[in-house]
């Protein structure tokens, strides 16, 4: 960087870094879990109820030994990726995702069940109280994206791709921080959680609606899976970063709470 | 270097996973912690809710058959060569009148009909239309004593094992409007594979509440002397007993 003096300023307080660990253990128990679930019935349809003419996804094992992934009508040989892989017992099966993607790491619908379902709890609770004290104590408004933020955008991916000298002049977070905050806490987070309650006979029971706008339950299925993704490519993205960005400083940071710049 | 270590350090963790996983997942300490959800979700949600009922055109005319095999002992055999003449549904228990239903006395109750979704735990819906009576109008009938709490069906399909299936609603379950008897699926008398003579549809929970094959209902006051006390044969293997999520 540069010879200027460094200088520590504290970046986070306790309550984001306890519940920015809280979701880190979360995000990997739902997903495992997830993916646990997804297993049992490893097909996602455009629709309310199962309709294979309006298949997105399909990962299936046509015969031992082959694993097969079909999107939007294409099939494509995933053998040992998708389809046809791990057990998690030593040998492999008819497994749409390998048993080490998995929690518990072997084949358990009901144990992946339990798991979702207490740490959604957890996941849903804490970006709760996240929120409500950090919008009390007005920390928002530094990670919110603002319309002011939006001109600011590209200067800062063009910064990132080396094509500027300097970044834009921004305050605690930049302009594209801002923005993945903005859509990963406030959009796809949320919408994570909705679809997951959409799924549920009971909740379509009481609030038909919830259910309904997302096209049903098998396409609320869709948009769960959808959103895990997105969150997943947000989550290798956050670690690329930290670990690119200095990552004893971004570690230290995020566990004592001071951060030099 | 470091991204090297980062991902050296990654696969060894993810292959630390399964053991660690393996043994959480077999600590009752944790399970019990992990099956505090259930509570919750059973006081959130409830069973009150009435599932989406739906028309003619969304019903799948060859509806999915899970769970267990079709019954093949010489008894299921003979039933249904019978045209299930010689079936009795017997409902007993913690109730004031048993009795046992001819399949023409369960007929010439109240119908009902409804076209409703049917979600498996497995996570596929289908869509089917049920016709029977109201388990409500059955209880009605035998009348649940005071201490009565749970309603338990028997059924006549095992697991392979030798253990018949059961499952168990409480009585406020039971009781919901769409809690059904079914007597028939799209228009036709229930078939073999999918539970004749007599299924539960309970459409506000998870598929494997509604029992297939029932041959009795038993009226009880706990659920601890049912299998494994958990209330229901999945429930017996980790599942929720409330399944409406």
């Amino acid at each position: 960087m540069s010879d200027a003096p460094r200088s520590w300023i504290y970046r986070y307080p306790l309550l984001v870094r306890i519940s920015h660990w809280v979701w880190f253990v979360a995000f990997f128990v739902l997903v495992g879990s997830g993916l646990q679930i997804f297993n049992a019935s490893p097909n996602l349809d455009a629709s309310d109820k199962s309709d294979p003419a309006r298949r997105v996804l399909a990962i299936g094992s046509p015969s031992d030994g082959h694993g097969t992934t079909t999107l939007f009508g294409r099939t494509f040989t995933t053998t040992g990726w998708l389809g046809w892989t791990s057990d998690g017992m030593g040998g492999r099966g008819a497994h749409a995702f390998p048993a080490w993607t998995t929690i518990p790491g072997y084949q358990d619908l009901s144990g992946g069940r339990r798991w979702h379902l207490f740490f959604a709890w957890i996941a849903a609770l804490c970006w709760l109280v996240w929120l409500v004290v950090s919008a009390f104590r007005g920390k928002l408004r530094d990670m919110v994206l603002r319309v002011s933020d939006v001109p600011k955008l590209w200067p800062m991916q063009a910064y990132y791709l080396k094509l500027r000298a300097q970044p834009p002049p921004y305050g605690i977070y930049n302009p594209l921080q801002k923005a993945a905050y903005t859509a990963v806490l406030f959009v796809i987070a949320p919408l994570v959680v909705i679809t997951g309650l959409a799924l549920s006979p009971g909740i379509d029971a009481i609030a038909h609606p919830l259910t309904a706008i997302f096209g049903g339950r098998q396409f609320a299925r869709l948009w769960h899976f959808a959103g895990m993704l997105v969150l997943l490519a947000f989550f290798a993205l956050h670690v690329f970063q930290v670990f690119t960005q200095g990552l004893a400083n971004q570690m230290r940071s995020m566990i004592t709470g001071w951060y030099q710049r | 270097m470091r991204r090297r270590l980062f991902i050296a350090s990654s696969v060894s963790a993810l292959a630390g996973c399964g053991p660690i996983s393996a043994a959480l997942n077999g600590n009752d300490g944790v399970r019990r912690a992990l099956a505090s959800a259930e509570a919750l979700n059973h006081a959130l949600i409830g069973t009150h809710g009435l599932a989406r009922e739906y028309g003619e055109r969304d019903v799948d005319r060859h509806f999915r058959i899970n769970g267990f095999a079709t019954p093949s002992d010489a008894h299921y055999a003979d039933l249904l060569a019978s045209k299930f003449a010689r079936y009795r549904l017997i409902v007993d228990g913690a109730v004031e009148r048993p009795a046992a239903f001819s399949l023409s006395r369960l007929d010439g109750l109240a119908r009902q009909t409804q076209i409703t979704r049917h979600d498996c735990v497995e996570g596929w819906s289908a869509i089917g239309k049920w016709s029977g009576v109201l388990l409500r109008v059955v209880l009605d009938e035998v009348r649940p004593r005071d201490d009565a709490r749970y309603v338990v069906f028997r059924c006549m399909d095992n697991d392979g094992a030798g253990t018949l299936y059961y499952e168990s609603l409480d009585l406020h379950q039971a009781r919901h409007p769409q809690a059904l008897l079914a007597l028939r699926l799209n228009d036709a008398p229930l078939d073999a594979d999918h539970g004749a003579p007599v299924r539960l549809r309970v459409p506000t929970q998870l598929g494997y509440k509604s029992a297939k094959w029932i041959a009795r209902i038993e009226v009880v006051g706990s659920l601890a002397r049912v299998g494994g006390g958990q209330g229901g044969y999945w429930e017996d293997q980790g599942y929720e007993w409330y399944a409406g999520i």
